[in-house]
């Protein structure tokens, strides 16, 4: 099923799997932005090479790693091979037939192009995939200080997700108890969405009657800390990104991408 | 309603009109280009949009006032929903992707952006955009997509796409020529990502421009008007009435 991804995570007791989500979050940020500062296999490959030695630590099995990756190696490789056939032509030709051509230029951008999106791909695959939902919320609230109602409701609304799905058994069960044919999803689909805010305002309502909103100080039932530990792991991945764009860098491959 | 020029809001307008007027001064740098454009040309452009974005925003919080607990849900239900048609459209349209060569591939990108125009169409305050975007990316990343965690950049910026447009308009107006234009902006965003990141190399500055009009039009198209004709309907249902477009809607 397609949203299976969204409960099952098992408990870890991997350092990174358990480390504070912010800290999780504030990695995979700072990795992602300098890999798109730019577009050179040396920095994509020393970054991917540095995650890939990292990951044992993280407590993703083999087999549970494959099953949060593939999706971003379906994107990965049709744009890498874009690149090749399509990309901007220099140096010597290797391949041409007409306007596909591949060249020494574009075969370099293709593999920079495949590495930089797996690289980018696979801290977020084990954020996404070694953190709860509700463990991320109360971090975002309790450690970044974003508004907590914002992200309370945002975590309240993630719950409507499985109840969503019982609403369209129901609404088709009752559809079809109406001799409506199937196959008008578009009608059906608006009806689920009137039916979510309905019972988002309702929610809204009894949020409020519990005190939910209110400018008093807030308390939390499940505190979240910011270790040391997870103070390595932001320098950690600090660490990461400043060794893959040094390494650009050094090998003179670095560029930044709007110029 | 008191003065909406005073205090902090004074200072910050004061201070994006001082950086635009840094930025007009000084220049943008020569050398580096974008699509070919050198920097340079683009200092007065710049200048205009830090200032009037910088004065619309602070304005706006005068007058838009602090969001309910009934605002936020609301934004958030559309974000989950959005994100629940994104998970669904992630995996349905990739064959549709597949066949496609960008620049003509952004013909389908407006789908990703009709949470931002429908959230603000909706609950109408500001960065109800950003937020139901933003929600709405994160759903589709936790479900699992071949984009990753960037995904939640892209719904971070395509919604300050839409939002800018909101916020220039000072959060008054809400009409269809609006929700077009707010189309069109998240458009634009996702077309500049989209040709920076996944093909940067792969498209030439030609390519790059076609690739953003494309992505524009398709905004303005399934996101801009998508979102104002669906919002139209919801308010004909009446759920809408606790909010600041139910009670803006025709009575049937």
């Amino acid at each position: 099923m397609l949203f299976d991804g969204l409960d099952i995570r098992e408990a870890s007791s991997a350092p990174v799997a358990r480390a504070n989500p912010a800290a999780k979050l504030a990695v995979a940020t700072v990795i992602s932005v300098a890999l798109i500062l730019t577009v050179d296999p040396v920095t994509a490959g020393v970054a991917l090479a540095l995650e890939l030695a990292a990951l044992p630590w993280c407590g993703l099995s083999p087999r549970n790693l494959l099953r949060s990756s593939w999706i971003i190696l379906l994107g990965a490789v049709p744009a890498g091979l874009l690149t090749l056939f399509f990309g901007v032509d220099s140096g010597t030709t290797l391949l041409g037939m007409g306007f596909v051509s591949v060249t020494q230029g574009s075969l370099t951008s293709a593999v920079a192009i495949t590495l930089r999106i797996l690289a980018i791909g696979l801290p977020g695959v084990v954020l996404l995939a070694t953190t709860d939902p509700t463990d991320l919320a109360d971090a975002l609230a309790q450690n970044l200080h974003l508004p907590h109602r914002f992200v309370l409701s945002a975590l309240a609304s993630l719950r409507l997700v499985g109840l969503l799905a019982q609403e369209w058994q129901t609404l088709t069960m009752a559809r079809r108890a109406r001799g409506f044919d199937r196959g008008r999803y578009l009608h059906q689909v608006f009806a689920l969405l009137v039916i979510a805010i309905r019972r988002g305002t309702v929610l809204a309502t009894t949020m409020e009657a519990r005190g939910f909103g209110v400018d008093a100080p807030r308390t939390w039932a499940r505190p979240s800390r910011f270790s040391r530990f997870d103070l390595l792991v932001v320098l950690g991945g600090l660490g990461v990104a400043v060794a893959a764009t040094a390494a650009g860098l050094l090998a003179g491959t670095w560029n930044l991408v709007l110029a | 309603m008191n003065t909406p020029w005073a205090g902090p809001r004074l200072f910050a307008a004061g201070a994006a009109v001082a950086v635009a007027l840094a930025v007009y001064l000084i220049g943008l740098p020569e050398g580096t280009s974008l699509f070919g454009t050198p920097l340079s040309d683009l200092t007065l452009p710049t200048a205009l949009f830090v200032a009037t974005a910088g004065v619309a925003v602070t304005a706006s919080t005068a007058r838009a006032g602090r969001w309910r607990v009934v605002d936020i849900v609301t934004a958030s239900v559309l974000g989950v929903a959005g994100g629940l048609v994104f998970a669904v459209w992630n995996a349905a349209s990739t064959p549709l992707r597949d066949a496609m060569v960008p620049p003509a591939s952004a013909i389908i990108a407006g789908v990703w952006l009709f949470p931002a125009v429908l959230g603000a169409l909706v609950v109408r305050r500001p960065g109800a955009a950003v937020y139901t975007e933003l929600v709405a990316a994160v759903l589709s990343a936790l479900v699992g997509n071949e984009w990753g965690f960037a995904t939640v950049w892209y719904g971070l910026v395509e919604g300050m796409g839409a939002e800018v447009v909101f916020a220039l308009l000072l959060y008054r107006r809400y009409g269809l020529p609006t929700a077009l234009f707010a189309g069109a902006g998240a458009g634009v965003a996702v077309g500049l990502l989209d040709s920076l990141i996944y093909y940067p190399e792969t498209l030439g500055a030609g390519g790059k421009l076609a690739y953003v009009l494309i992505a524009t039009a398709s905004g303005v198209v399934i996101a801009g008007l998508g979102s104002w004709l669906l919002t139209r309907a919801l308010a004909s249902t009446g759920t809408l009435a606790p909010l600041a477009s139910g009670r803006s809607a025709e009575r049937v």
